[in-house]
């Protein structure tokens, strides 16, 4: 619990740096929002006054600050293009992404865990050439590129499945899944090929240790070896960089949304630099910051489940 | 933090539609609309694909032509333009003006509710003016020669201009002319956009920013019998290649104008789909900073229009669903005309110019433009036309907003702005070359341009007013403060479910008289 306490108050100052970096940066991107909402046809005069309507010709601190005590006040401003409220575009989108995610991991999980026993159970036969080439396929082919595939294969040619059209599961969960289908396993090809090389190569390394020849001097079976003793202590590394797809996946899905019109997280972002729409910016950052921490932490947390060895808390280092 | 730096990536990928501000004319094929045979049916959805979300649903502050698309469904305009160009009445039954061009009197349809209940009348339109000509309005500008607004009874309204303004009315077919209603304005205030309220077919019931607006039959609506459909949703596909696909698929009916050029012929085969492919009102070609070397001198500027092959711009990166242009006006425009007829490229003539002017070893300059791939394609082709006569442009590629804001600022050699274009030719050049226009980038001044400019506002006669558009355009085209390179065609696909859909010259989808098969 202490330690739960405290890892969370040092993410305070992190989320803090982060939000700072980006309130920076967004500044120092050309073009500012009154140029960019009003347009071609917009008069100096017009930019002028739209930059009073919006706040902008405050100073920057001030700016931030203001920003930053709505924040501790949970309340995270509204867009600057349309005046919504921050946190409903951000409730919106995030169902989406956390949906896609979810599932591009599951699709990851099942493809990659037994491909990657496989390969390494059977170092240097066809079964392992087979699982490497899958991956470094998985790994070089473009998966918007593999989307549009899809896209044309099950929409266009088969008409199995529709080409978008996103409803949220709790509105029609049919409808949902049969829209999710196609970008989670797009992606999660590409993520299991990723993960698969790494439970090979974690597993491969554990094989070694003196522990599994122990094992099967005892005459245990391979099987048994390698579920019940080498997985187990395989797994850290994978757990790792599981987390770490997790973190990445939530903002860098928004060429995925973009292909299968899925209103997700990584696209509100990026269509928010466009627009510079700074506060929905800052907002949509901040609350990723915040899942990225919450995300490594539950990472923290499951070593010492997979690994008893590993604790967590005082004099543990972490 | 480092989502940050995947943006311009994302932008490489998806930011197709940033060319949404250029657009053109040309002469092509195809159906007229589909209008067909059978008789309306009432009922259904109409899945429209938007190339671009849009942005803000406030006639009053809206900047994006995909708001455009949205707003024909929404608001009823005081006037509309039919699928001849001509101006009909829509919440005017009837207008009258005066003969000095200054008074435009509008007797207003009756009975007429907005859909939150509220009654149009004069008061409404007397607001609406109003509220277009806030100083943060991009309407302020269209309005610009509106003096007063009077009601004279509930069903009458009196506009007063400062002078005569013959562009007006045309003005009145879009944005400036559509009425919200008074009492949501005032009481949602700057959240107005996200619940807009309106006279139009179709009520507004929500959006899922980013991917979809959805519209719903307006029951009262007044004109009897209409609409037929009972809803309209607008899906947004930021790449064209994927709502063809969507449109294929049946996810949806019918596209925006910027249905992919490469598959009209494919879907042409195919009767379960009609592409209609027309020419639009605006242009794609580049401002040139006249104030700034190497444009500052003529001559390399007229150098860069003889050389430009526009004809192969046309067919490799629109696939001929576009047309060379030399004006901003394209066909079906009042000024079009001659002043339209482009050079072919002469790199002979080219390298003369480049002597005349002082600089017969060439030059140098950079070209900023989008990331679009057309925009990339394009760059890349200007580049190896520019090359034999020696001038060597660098391409800069920006994400738009920053191109805008650069090139708005001045900040710029040559920039790849273009126009989607209006119905009126005022609206697609006065202020681009009048001195201190507010879209005059390139900081052209010229004081005969300035006078001929003003003229032609002022004509009210047709013929006149383009003999006087013709007298801009030979000092235009000597002068070149911008180069135009083509019109570019609106091109939308629907299924064959879809009827009634009439081909409007600003490529608008007007749904109120559309139904499903």
């Amino acid at each position: 619990m202490k330690y739960l306490l405290r890892r969370l108050l040092l993410a305070i100052p992190v989320i803090i740096l982060v939000t700072i970096m980006v309130f920076s940066l967004m500044h120092l991107i050309p073009g500012d929002p009154a140029t960019v909402i009003l347009g071609q046809e917009a008069t100096p005069e017009a930019v002028l006054a739209m930059r009073h309507n919006l706040g902008l010709d405050k100073p920057i601190v001030i700016q931030y600050l203001t920003w930053l005590w709505g924040v501790l006040h949970g309340n995270l401003g509204r867009s600057l293009v349309d005046n919504t409220p921050v946190a409903s575009l951000i409730f919106q989108r995030l169902a989406a992404t956390l949906e896609l995610t979810l599932g591009t991991f599951i699709v990851a999980l099942l493809i990659a865990i037994p491909a990657g026993i496989l390969s390494a159970a059977r170092q240097g036969t066809w079964v392992d050439y087979i699982s490497s080439g899958f991956a470094l396929g998985g790994m070089s082919i473009p998966h918007f590129w593999l989307g549009m595939m899809f896209i044309v294969l099950f929409a266009v040619k088969l008409g199995w499945l529709p080409a978008s059209g996103y409803v949220p599961f709790t509105q029609n969960p049919g409808a949902n899944m049969a829209a999710m289908i196609m970008p989670m396993v797009a992606t999660g090809l590409r993520e299991a090929a990723v993960l698969m090389r790494m439970v090979r190569s974690s597993l491969l390394e554990v094989m070694d240790a003196e522990y599994i020849r122990t094992a099967y001097s005892k005459g245990l079976k391979e099987r048994t070896v390698i579920l019940k003793h080498a997985l187990k202590n395989a797994f850290v590394p994978v757990l790792t960089s599981s987390g770490l797809m997790i973190a990445g996946l939530l903002g860098g899905l928004v060429i995925t949304e973009s292909i299968f019109s899925i209103p997700g997280y990584g696209k509100l972002i990026v269509d928010s630099i466009f627009t510079r729409d700074f506060v929905t910016v800052q907002g949509a950052i901040l609350v990723s910051a915040l899942l990225v921490v919450v995300v490594n932490l539950v990472v923290d947390l499951l070593y010492t489940v997979i690994d008893p060895r590993i604790k967590v808390g005082k004099g543990a280092g972490v | 933090m480092f989502k940050k730096f995947k943006a311009p990536l994302a932008a490489a990928v998806i930011g197709l539609m940033l060319v949404a501000t250029g657009c053109g004319t040309a002469a092509s094929t195809t159906a007229a609309g589909s209008g067909n045979s059978s008789a309306p049916k009432d009922g259904g959805t109409l899945n429209v694909a938007l190339s671009s979300d849009a942005p803000k649903l406030d006639p009053a502050f809206s900047s994006s032509v995909y708001d455009r698309y949205v707003f024909q469904s929404l608001f009823d305009k005081l006037v509309d333009i039919d699928k001849d160009g001509k101006i009909v009445p829509m919440l005017a039954d009837k207008w009258d003006i005066s003969p000095d061009g200054l008074t435009y009197t509008f007797h207003l349809h009756q009975g007429v509710k907005f859909t939150d209940g509220t009654d149009f009348n004069a008061d409404a339109v007397k607001f609406n003016f109003e509220r277009d000509m806030d100083k943060a309005s991009p309407r302020k500008g269209e309005l610009g020669e509106v003096k007063s607004v009077t009601v004279v009874d509930p069903n009458t309204v009196k506009v007063e201009l400062k002078e005569p303004f013959s562009p007006f009315l045309s003005i009145l077919t879009d944005r400036a002319g559509m009425m919200v209603s008074p009492t949501a304005a005032q009481k949602e205030g700057a959240d107005f956009a996200n619940n807009p309220v309106g006279t139009g077919p179709f009520k507004f019931q929500g959006r899922v920013k980013g991917s979809t607006i959805t519209l719903v039959k307006n029951s009262n609506y007044w004109q009897k019998g209409l609409p037929h459909l009972d809803s309209v949703v607008f899906k947004i596909i930021t790449d064209a290649n994927v709502a063809a696909t969507n449109l294929k698929s049946g996810q949806v009916d019918i596209t925006d104008w910027r249905f992919p050029t490469k598959e009209i012929q494919n879907f042409q085969k195919d009767s379960n789909f009609t592409i209609v492919n027309k020419p639009g009102q605006g242009y794609v070609g580049f401002y040139v900073n006249v104030t700034k070397p190497p444009f500052d001198n003529k001559y390399a500027r007229q150098a860069i229009d003889v050389l430009v092959d526009r004809d192969a711009l046309v067919n490799l990166i629109k696939n001929g669903a576009a047309t060379p242009a030399h004006s901003p006006f394209s066909a079906g425009n009042l000024a079009y005309g001659d002043s339209d007829k482009a050079p072919k490229p002469d790199l002979a003539k080219a390298k003369e110019l480049l002597a005349k002017g002082g600089i017969s070893n060439g030059f140098s300059f950079t070209f900023k433009t989008g990331t679009s791939p057309d925009n990339q394609r394009m760059a890349e082709m200007l580049q190896n036309m520019l090359k034999p006569a020696g001038i060597t442009m660098n391409i800069e590629k920006l994400e738009f907003g920053t191109m805008l804001d650069q090139t708005t600022k001045g900040d710029f050699q040559a920039s790849a702005l273009g126009w989607s274009g209006r119905p009126d030719p005022d609206q697609n050049i006065y202020d681009d070359v009048l001195t201190n226009g507010s879209m005059n980038y390139g900081k052209y001044t010229n004081p005969q341009v300035d006078q001929l400019m003003k003229a032609a506002r002022k004509e009210q006669d047709s013929a006149k007013r383009k003999a006087i558009y013709d007298q801009a355009m030979t000092i235009l085209n000597d002068e070149l403060p911008y180069i135009y390179f083509y019109h570019e065609n609106n091109v939308v696909g629907f299924s064959k479910h879809v009827q009634g859909f009439n081909y409007v010259s600003d490529g608008l989808i007007r749904t109120v008289g559309m139904w499903k098969n």
